[in-house]
């Protein structure tokens, strides 16, 4: 029950992304096999994402307050995420390790979102967390609404894991993800003095199927709508997003969740 | 083969694989090929009752098809990477589908190969044999974080010794595993010469070691030599009757007081050991270190001790209790934090003493701490305390069932009173045991 404090006392420079506009966002839970043809039709279309290595694991780490006010908003359809991501070739067992986190602002409402985020080193983005102005030009827009989240309480409270596909128009117009391996983990509440990598807590569940994701500006080409009316036919279900669905698994929300 | 070849001639026990494969044929071909080569197969042919068979069994290796009836092979992988007793064991993909997205997908999932369909069983085997092999000499990871054992700490040493060059040399070996005191510092152990006298300024606690610059002597088996097992000696000395001191210490003041708790708090019997055997477990679900669990323990046993402190007539009592005695039963916490303070040995403990009532939101007793304020060890002895209490029958309900118990808690996780992860793994042990229905 050591506090440890370790303090970053100067400011870093983060690499930055950001949308340009909101962008429209719809999720869709479809079997292995619907998933495979999609993707197939998609790299018939787009380049793979430059920015993702097929199949990494992506481990998303989701902040909210002790009151749950976060996903108390995106219940009611609009809220702002608070969220640090990792990026590993193999699954990692702990969460907000060494390495570049990715600290990510996403405004969400029902159809649309907006997504700002910040490479930055983890001790960095630890300070971050702890409301330490340790990251330049941190200071408007989404950033500074994230900010007072975290005055009011957020800290890390569940995790997200999964094996990404991605492909993306070199414009960003449109983006199609597949995550295969979808995982939700509790993360026990942490003391503000922490700076060590955080263990996963319990598996929550498992998605049984693949989550297709497609994000776009203003319109679909004409490939792709036919493929959303595909995948709007084939779906299993509509998905709410990924922090709505690990909150319900984290909370008990969830009725009769899969495990 | 290597390694079959190694088990047969060294009588060493013969290497157990699970294999999951839902082709009965596929199944059959392979169990023979590997029992031919000495391996005790079990065979699943389907995901759960693999991960059934795996967890029953804890083989050396599991051989995992991709394509299963009731799920697929990288949630099986997953799933049997996510379970701590099983993780160490090694999973190979034996898949028809051949793409590199498979394979990178199967490699990320955690496993250490994969064949695809059809493969030649000479290849098989010898993939198994490296698999194995780097199974059972595994390497020290590069990256490892370095822990903060308390326990592996230097100790402090002083040399209280009049002979300068017999002090010198002492020093000089004791330099390589110990830090070495100054008269300003309090030491862990005074290291003297043969029957000289402890120096007067010398902590109670500390270990004394008597030494000498001659040979060991069959009639002072206490002295040791100046050399070079010096301090090995020392240490192990050193260290030894720490333990006994620390088991001595927890040890009495446990027996003393939980038996003066269990006398005084007659409807609770039983209650602290229950609790502390679900805190541990949560604990351990949570991938904390023995050390912790321990704290956790003795934390969990010792939590109400404050009771021996309040009038028998109010714990006792049956129905509301008035404004001023539910203040006054707050107060055990305070109580308790103060009857065990002066046990040394024992101040790891008392957060989790004074704790155990706050909640999350800040609106439990006695402190209204919030959650960044309260240790995990504390939120665990709490979940745990609570979890017990609903099962139990009490003079103003029921006691409710496992499931329902849970029920209860999500709820308190919701209204932001209890850690949410904490109570999710008090969940997946209950749900994995069956849930005890009412």
């Amino acid at each position: 029950m050591n506090a440890r404090n370790r303090r970053v006392t100067t400011k870093v420079v983060a690499a930055h992304e950001a949308d340009a506009e909101r962008r429209h966002e719809h999720r869709f839970q479809v079997s292995e096999s619907v998933a495979r043809l999609v993707m197939r039709t998609t790299a018939n279309n787009l380049p793979l994402s430059r920015d993702d290595r097929p199949y990494q694991w992506s481990t998303t780490t989701y902040c909210d307050t002790v009151a749950w006010s976060i996903y108390r908003s995106a219940q009611r359809g609009s809220a702002m995420q608070l969220r640090i991501r990792e990026y590993h070739r193999t699954r990692p067992r702990q969460v907000l390790g060494p390495g570049t986190a990715w600290i990510e602002f996403k405004d969400d409402e029902e159809d649309t979102s907006l997504k700002e985020r910040y490479g930055v080193p983890m001790e960095s983005a630890r300070s971050f967390l702890r409301s330490e102005p340790a990251i330049s030009d941190l200071n408007h827009g989404l950033a500074e609404r994230a900010g007072r989240l975290l005055k009011d309480g957020a800290r890390p409270v569940c995790v997200t894991q999964y094996n990404r596909l991605a492909y993306s128009s070199l414009d960003s117009s449109v983006r199609i993800t597949a995550d295969h391996n979808l995982m939700y983990f509790a993360l026990p509440w942490e003391t503000t003095d922490e700076d060590d990598p955080s263990p996963l807590g319990s598996l929550l569940a498992m998605e049984p199927d693949v989550i297709v994701e497609m994000k776009w500006y203003s319109d679909l080409p004409h490939w792709a709508v036919d493929l959303h009316q595909y995948l709007k036919e084939n779906t299993k279900e509509e998905r709410p997003s990924k922090f709505i669905v690990a909150m319900r698994h984290l909370l008990g929300e969830n009725g009769a969740a899969r495990k | 083969m290597k390694a079959v070849e190694e088990a047969i001639r060294s009588d060493a026990p013969p290497t157990r694989v699970v294999v999951v494969e839902d082709d009965q044929a596929s199944a059959d071909v392979l169990q023979r090929r590997l029992q031919a080569n000495g391996m005790v197969v079990s065979v699943a042919h389907d995901g759960q009752r693999g991960i059934a068979l795996v967890e029953e069994l804890l083989p050396d290796l599991v051989l995992l098809d991709v394509m299963l009836p009731d799920t697929d092979g990288y949630d099986v992988c997953l799933r049997i990477k996510s379970n701590s007793s099983t993780a160490p064991i090694p999973v190979i993909f034996l898949s028809a589908r051949g793409e590199v997205v498979d394979k990178v997908r199967g490699l990320s999932c955690g496993a250490a190969d994969y064949i695809t369909k059809p493969f030649q069983a000479a290849e098989l085997l010898a993939r198994i044999d490296a698999v194995l092999g780097q199974a059972r000499n595994p390497r020290v990871p590069r990256l490892v974080r370095t822990v903060d054992r308390s326990g592996g700490a230097r100790l402090r040493a002083r040399v209280a010794i009049g002979d300068s060059a017999l002090a010198g040399h002492v020093e000089r070996l004791l330099g390589s595993r110990f830090d070495i005191a100054d008269g300003s510092e309090a030491p862990d152990v005074l290291i003297v010469e043969g029957n000289a006298p402890v120096p007067a300024d010398a902590p109670e606690d500390a270990s004394v070691i008597r030494v000498t610059g001659g040979r060991a002597s069959d009639d002072r088996p206490e002295i040791v030599p100046v050399d070079a097992q010096l301090p090995r000696i020392v240490d192990l000395v050193v260290r030894e009757e720490r333990l006994d001191q620390d088991l001595s210490a927890a040890a009495e003041a446990l027996i003393v007081l939980a038996a003066a708790v269990a006398s005084h708090d007659r409807p609770s019997q039983g209650h602290s050991e229950r609790v502390a055997a679900r805190a541990v477990q949560i604990g351990r679900a949570l991938g904390l270190d023995e050390s912790t669990r321990m704290t956790i323990r003795l934390g969990a046993l010792l939590k109400d001790v404050g009771n021996a402190r309040l009038p028998a007539a109010l714990l006792a009592k049956q129905g509301e209790l008035t404004p001023d005695e539910r203040a006054m039963l707050e107060r055990h916490p305070i109580l308790g934090e103060e009857l065990l303070g002066g046990f040394n040995r024992l101040s790891g403990l008392l957060p989790i003493v004074r704790h155990h009532h706050e909640r999350l939101d800040g609106t439990g007793y006695p402190d209204g701490l919030r959650a960044e304020l309260i240790p995990l060890e504390v939120r665990i002895v709490t979940v745990a305390d609570r979890f017990e209490a609903l099962l139990t029958d009490r003079p103003d309900r029921p006691g409710v069932s496992e499931a329902e118990a849970v029920r209860i808690l999500q709820g308190a996780v919701a209204r932001g009173e209890l850690d949410a992860a904490v109570v999710a793994a008090l969940a997946t042990q209950i749900r994995s045991n069956g849930g005890q229905q009412p």
